[in-house]
């Protein structure tokens, strides 16, 4: 048996409620062989009971059902896919659960709920950590939960390792990556850190589980002194955290080997771009394109510029995005700006039938008090869904609410005039990020400058 | 409809290989950098184009010889290898382009398992090719802008079969001597395939520069790369060729597939090594202008630059190297950023004509302004 079939098992099966108890058993035997503990085991198992008990009643009743369990080592998903030629999962989208927990389900008409049936849909969303939906070929679609293993946070205090004589950049063991991770995340605390540097062994779990992968300067004494971790975003996005050096003195030398070694890795892949989301160090800035900044705000206090930075790792191959007339000149404005050669084709609601309810997934990063929404399903009722989503996230204390746009699908781009009616304005593109660029809106108070 | 499973269906190390997608068409290229003029100087063409007497073949290949088949092994054109060089044609496979020969070559002689051994910042064909057949591609760095030959010798192993040798280097310019590539080899002994990649031969003019064919003799492990695309103008028409010991092209001619070579690349490969006009001279003397005109240039500039042989050089730049090729696209002048070679933050530019060497000079320092 190969390494990625012992990570993976899959169940074939008939959407038929009888089968439910084979399902929810399969789940949480998986999980917790896939290391899970119990209590996110069961939740996981929940969510999956809720989601395959609606998909039975709703949406492909009697229909042929795939769910794979896969283990990502720090995580283990659910992938259900299934038929569906209309979807109502609006249940999932985080906003539908505001009055669940104060007893107000009693008038679902209210927040627009309409069906009880979602309940079950809104007990799934909050008893997983990730929710990802995509359309596939024909009328299949793809449903993706995950839940993460819960890891221990390291105290103590350490020292910055000398500045070292000279650095080898390696692909590092197990032992090394977790080194890299706690140093990072009790030594680098001044740059705009993951949460996950405050949990090494998770960080070593992502790099085992193939997710990510990470370089480590290593010093004339074989000492982690630094590092960069890094992922594909998408096919041809590869997203990057640091370098960080976390050796005293001077830190230029360590910080281009550790570039130059993760340009050099991924140079002759298909990704187009590489992306920084977390900060540069200083020095490194020339070497790439700054895209524009994010600005993080903080109860009772200034907020933080979030800079961040790309560079294509290829020609750029231009390409063509969607957009309504009311974002074209920031657009254009922008492509000029960052030279991408980008060909602006022009959409227009011409009052065609659009029908159920939207889906949007959201990020939650409680670190920076930020949301991160993106569109799954497109709906009719996208307006009071997005309302929705702001009222609620606001509430829960994120007052650093995104939006993301991918311009290479057309629905992303009708809801751009719904996001600027609703505060949202376009802030950064993040080139070849999606089927094609994606813009950034940031939300902003009607009583902000 | 059932979906195949791609899964099951597609080894891994070719599910895994990142395909490699190649720029837009010129035309579609102007349209979306709104530029009126493209000076091409990413793919180290020669601005000459292909010498007369192939331009004439191309111009007069009758329209109804299009049905027919060609020659199935490049027999005319072989034939003429062998005597331009002293080789016997049966030592000689054609291919369609120098990449086809590549393959050849690796599927010749590795199976899985097995692994090949080259340089990281060199020709980027003999890793990909061995990568998505699923042979290990062991990339040694460069050592002073050259090939490491004691790098790659301590690479070699068991399971080692093929040692790929740019000379010169492309996009360097290093290239070994004819001593420093007898020693290596010596070293390996016949033990490993050697191939010499000489695609930037012709440009070469120092004396120490080996040909690789006249080692052939000694060494009947070496295999040598030529190409019709650069020096002879016939990069559209996609064809090179390979030259090796008779056991060991015999054991090649096994993996190559026959009919790939178009007759009209057949017959203007065949009048290019006929050439009487001097294009061969012609080519180098505009090298030769243009790389003195570009290096004086760009130290005036202060920029670093590696200039070695071959119609290209490369230089190192303060901003990131694909910010400045779109750049430079907006000014008309198409460049080859490096760091698909490894080298971020370098373009490498062809050696073309002193219009288009000042056109990009001026953008250059246009757009590091």
């Amino acid at each position: 048996m190969g390494e990625s079939e012992k990570s993976t098992l899959r169940l074939r099966l008939g959407a038929r409620t009888p089968f439910l108890t084979v399902v929810t058993q399969f789940v949480e035997t998986t999980a917790s062989l896939f290391g899970l503990a119990r209590p996110e085991a069961l939740k996981l198992s929940l969510a999956t009971e809720e989601i395959f008990l609606y998909l039975c009643n709703a949406v492909c009743p009697g229909k042929e059902l795939d769910i794979t369990c896969l283990d990502g080592l720090y995580d283990t998903r659910v992938i259900f896919r299934f038929p569906a030629r209309e979807l109502n999962l609006r249940g999932l989208n985080v906003a539908s659960a505001l009055k669940l927990g104060e007893g107000n389900v009693s008038d679902p008409a209210e927040e627009g709920l309409g069906d009880l049936d979602q309940m079950g849909l809104m007990i799934a969303s909050r008893s997983v950590d990730h929710l990802h939906l995509t359309a596939e070929k024909g009328d299949g679609v793809q449903l993706v939960v995950s839940k993460e293993k819960a890891y221990p946070r390291i105290a103590g205090v350490f020292a910055s390792p000398e500045a070292p004589q000279r650095v080898n950049i390696e692909v590092p063991d197990s032992e090394r990556v977790k080194r890299f991770a706690l140093l990072t995340g009790h030594l680098c605390t001044g740059r705009d850190l993951p949460p996950f540097f405050e949990t090494p062994g998770k960080v070593a779990d992502m790099v085992s589980g193939g997710e990510y992968q990470c370089l480590t300067a290593m010093d004339q004494d074989r000492d982690v002194v630094g590092g960069v971790l890094f992922s594909e975003r998408s096919e041809r996005i590869v997203q990057f955290f640091g370098p960080y050096c976390f050796h005293s003195g001077e830190k230029t030398a360590t910080g281009e080997a550790l570039l130059d070694a993760l340009l050099a890795a991924i140079a002759r892949r298909k990704a187009l771009g590489l992306l920084s989301l977390s900060g540069l160090p200083a020095f490194l800035e020339p070497r790439f394109e700054r895209l524009g900044s994010l600005f993080q705000r903080r109860l009772d206090r200034q907020p933080i510029e979030r800079p961040l930075f790309f560079r294509c790792l290829h020609e750029d191959p231009g390409g063509e995005v969607w957009s309504p007339e009311g974002l074209k000149a920031w657009l254009t404005g922008e492509y000029d700006r960052l030279v991408l050669a980008r060909q602006i084709r022009h959409i227009q609601d011409m009052g065609e039938r659009r029908s159920g309810p939207s889906l949007f997934a959201a990020e939650i990063s409680r670190h920076r008090a930020e949301a991160t929404l993106r569109p799954l399903w497109p709906g009719a009722d996208w307006a009071a869904n997005l309302a929705g989503h702001v009222r609620y996230l606001r509430e829960e204390g994120l007052i650093n609410l995104l939006f993301e746009v991918d311009l290479g699908v057309p629905w992303h781009a009708e809801l751009v005039p719904v996001l600027m009616d609703r505060g949202f304005k376009p802030t950064l593109i993040l080139p070849f990020a999606g089927r094609a660029d994606i813009v950034v809106f940031q939300h902003h108070d009607a009583t902000e400058s | 409809m059932t979906q195949p499973n791609l899964d099951g269906l597609v080894p891994a190390y070719v599910r895994e290989f990142e395909p490699y997608i190649p720029s837009k068409p010129d035309p579609e290229l102007m349209r979306l950098y709104g530029c009126k003029r493209l000076f091409r100087l990413n793919n180290n063409e020669n601005p000459l184009g292909p010498p007369p007497g192939a331009q004439e073949v191309i111009r007069r290949f009758p329209p109804p010889q299009g049905a027919l088949y060609p020659s199935g092994d490049s027999y005319y054109l072989r034939e003429a290898i062998g005597d331009l060089h002293g080789v016997d044609p049966d030592q000689i496979l054609v291919g369609n382009g120098a990449n086809e020969v590549i393959a050849f070559v690796i599927k010749a002689f590795c199976e899985q398992g097995d692994n090949i051994v080259t340089a990281d910042k060199t020709f980027a064909v003999y890793e990909w090719v061995a990568v998505f057949s699923g042979i290990e591609a062991r990339i040694i760095p460069l050592k002073d802008e050259g090939f490491d030959d004691a790098a790659m010798l301590a690479a070699i192993d068991d399971r080692t079969k093929i040692l790929f040798v740019c000379n010169p280097n492309n996009p360097t310019g290093s290239y070994w001597t004819r001593e420093r590539l007898k020693a290596f080899l010596d070293a390996v002994g016949g033990r490993r395939i050697v191939v010499v990649d000489e695609a930037y031969f012709e440009f070469v003019e120092k004396d120490d520069y080996p040909n690789g064919l006249a080692l052939l003799g000694d060494y009947p492990n070496l295999v040598v790369f030529r190409t019709f695309s650069k020096m002879y103008g016939l990069a559209a028409l996609r064809i090179g060729y390979l030259v090796g010991s008779p056991e060991v092209v015999d054991m090649i001619r096994r993996t190559c597939v026959v009919y790939s070579v178009n007759r009209v690349a057949q017959d203007a490969a065949l009048a290019a090594l006929r050439d009487d006009t001097g294009h061969i001279q012609r080519t180098r003397d505009l090298v030769r202008r243009s790389r003195a005109f570009l290096v004086g240039e760009l130290t005036k500039m202060g920029l670093p630059v590696i200039a070695g042989e071959g119609n290209y050089l490369v230089v190192k730049i303060p901003i990131s190297d694909t910010l400045a090729y779109r750049k430079l696209m907006r000014e008309g002048v198409m460049i080859r950023p490096m760091t698909g070679f490894r080298y971020p933050n370098h373009i490498r530019i062809t050696l073309a004509q002193q219009e288009a060497m000042e056109a990009f000079a001026a953008a250059l320092k246009k757009i590091l302004a």
